[in-house]
């Protein structure tokens, strides 16, 4: 580690990145203006400038060479959080549907909450598709969260230590896996209501065609078979899982 | 032709080409094993195929041509999982490599920013650009 470490409380905001130059700039400075936290934004191999973007905003720039996938991308700001000794990592998505301004509200509910892992959820938002889709897999998981894709996440120090880890490396969303990783090894999960508005340009990376929510339910399906058994025994030391 | 000299062609050609491979380097460790072991039952198969017969008798099987088509389709499975295993492997691998790579590049920035300027008549200037 070449630099001096962060103070204990520091905090460092991950925001993965795909061609998201026309909103990465104001979200950095929104994050910067409302929690004062260090910024690092995850190129993940864009075609157009938002690295630069970022990068005159006031963000460190971590340009991925190949693309890795959302995950991917975000699981190499934690692991950057991690080598450089942050103890809690907030994510949220660099295209504007995260507001900066909820941020304070969202790492004060994870201070008090406790929880190794707080999500920022909007279930307001969600399709009456995503509704049965999670309805689906809280029933398969028996995780009782209402919005797993949410990218507006608080990691504590206990699970960026899990997450940087190779046994995370080969998830491709931010959301049930990951999720169920966390509670195999015992880590507690909440949730809080936050405020989320549509997206201002793009498209979801889960919901975006027929052909794309068939391949994600299945893929999931799989990975939620393969866990069972080995999350539901650590539930019960978990405890407050809200 | 006879369906004897057939079969102890392939098994040459097969054996003969593994070899060939094997020996030029183009398979890697374990897998150069495995493939002098096909080598070599292609090589004895092909050259005496009653050995076939012999093995379907000693293992109580009436009908000799499904030995061969069993075990060979058993192996080409096993085979098939292992090589997706492997491939499991080597995409995490990379995966945290270039999460690695992105990681460094930026310390090395950092770093190489945090110097003092270097002198007017060095030639290392302006090396910035990502590649």
């Amino acid at each position: 580690m070449p630099d001096r470490s962060p103070a204990p409380s520091a905090c460092l905001a991950v925001l993965p990145a795909r061609n998201e130059s026309a909103t990465v700039a104001a979200v950095v400075r929104g994050v910067i203006d409302h929690v004062g936290c260090d910024v690092v934004v995850v190129d993940d191999a864009s075609t157009d400038p938002t690295a630069n973007e970022a990068a005159g905003a006031g963000a460190t720039v971590l340009r991925l060479p190949v693309q890795l996938g959302a995950w991917g991308a975000a699981q190499a700001g934690l692991r950057y959080g991690r080598r450089r000794g942050y103890r809690l990592v907030v994510t949220l998505d660099a295209d504007g549907q995260h507001h900066p301004e909820r941020l304070p509200a969202l790492l004060a509910a994870h201070a008090s909450g406790g929880a190794d892992v707080t999500i920022g959820a909007c279930p307001g938002r969600l399709s009456w598709a995503k509704r049965i889709a999670w309805a689906y897999f809280r029933a398969l998981t028996g995780l009782s969260v209402t919005d797993f894709t949410s990218g507006l996440r608080v990691y504590g120090g206990r699970a960026i230590d899990v997450l940087a880890s190779g046994d995370a490396s080969l998830l491709d969303y931010q959301d049930i896996g990951v999720l169920m990783l966390l509670r195999q090894r015992g880590l507690s999960i909440r949730e809080t209501p936050s405020t989320m508005s549509p997206r201002r340009s793009g498209a979801s990376r889960v919901f975006s065609s027929w052909f794309t929510v068939a391949r994600y339910m299945i893929a999931t399906t799989v990975l939620c078979i393969a866990q069972v058994g080995s999350g539901r025994a650590a539930t019960a030391d978990a405890g407050a899982e809200a | 032709m006879t369906m004897q000299i057939t079969a102890a062609l392939i098994g040459v050609l097969l054996a003969g080409s593994i070899l060939y491979l094997v020996r030029r380097d183009h398979l890697h460790g374990p897998y150069a094993l495995w493939w002098l072991i096909v080598a070599t039952a292609t090589l004895v198969l092909g050259v005496a195929p009653r050995t076939v017969d012999r093995i379907a008798e000693f293992a109580g099987i009436a009908y000799p041509p499904a030995l061969p088509i069993i075990v060979g389709l058993s192996l080409i499975l096993i085979r098939l999982l292992q090589l997706d295993i492997e491939r499991s492997r080597q995409e995490r691998q990379i995966r945290r490599l270039t999460q690695k790579l992105a990681i460094l590049e930026q310390e090395i920035a950092a770093v190489a920013a945090s110097l003092p300027a270097p002198p007017r008549d060095s030639p290392a200037t302006g090396a910035t650009a990502a590649d």
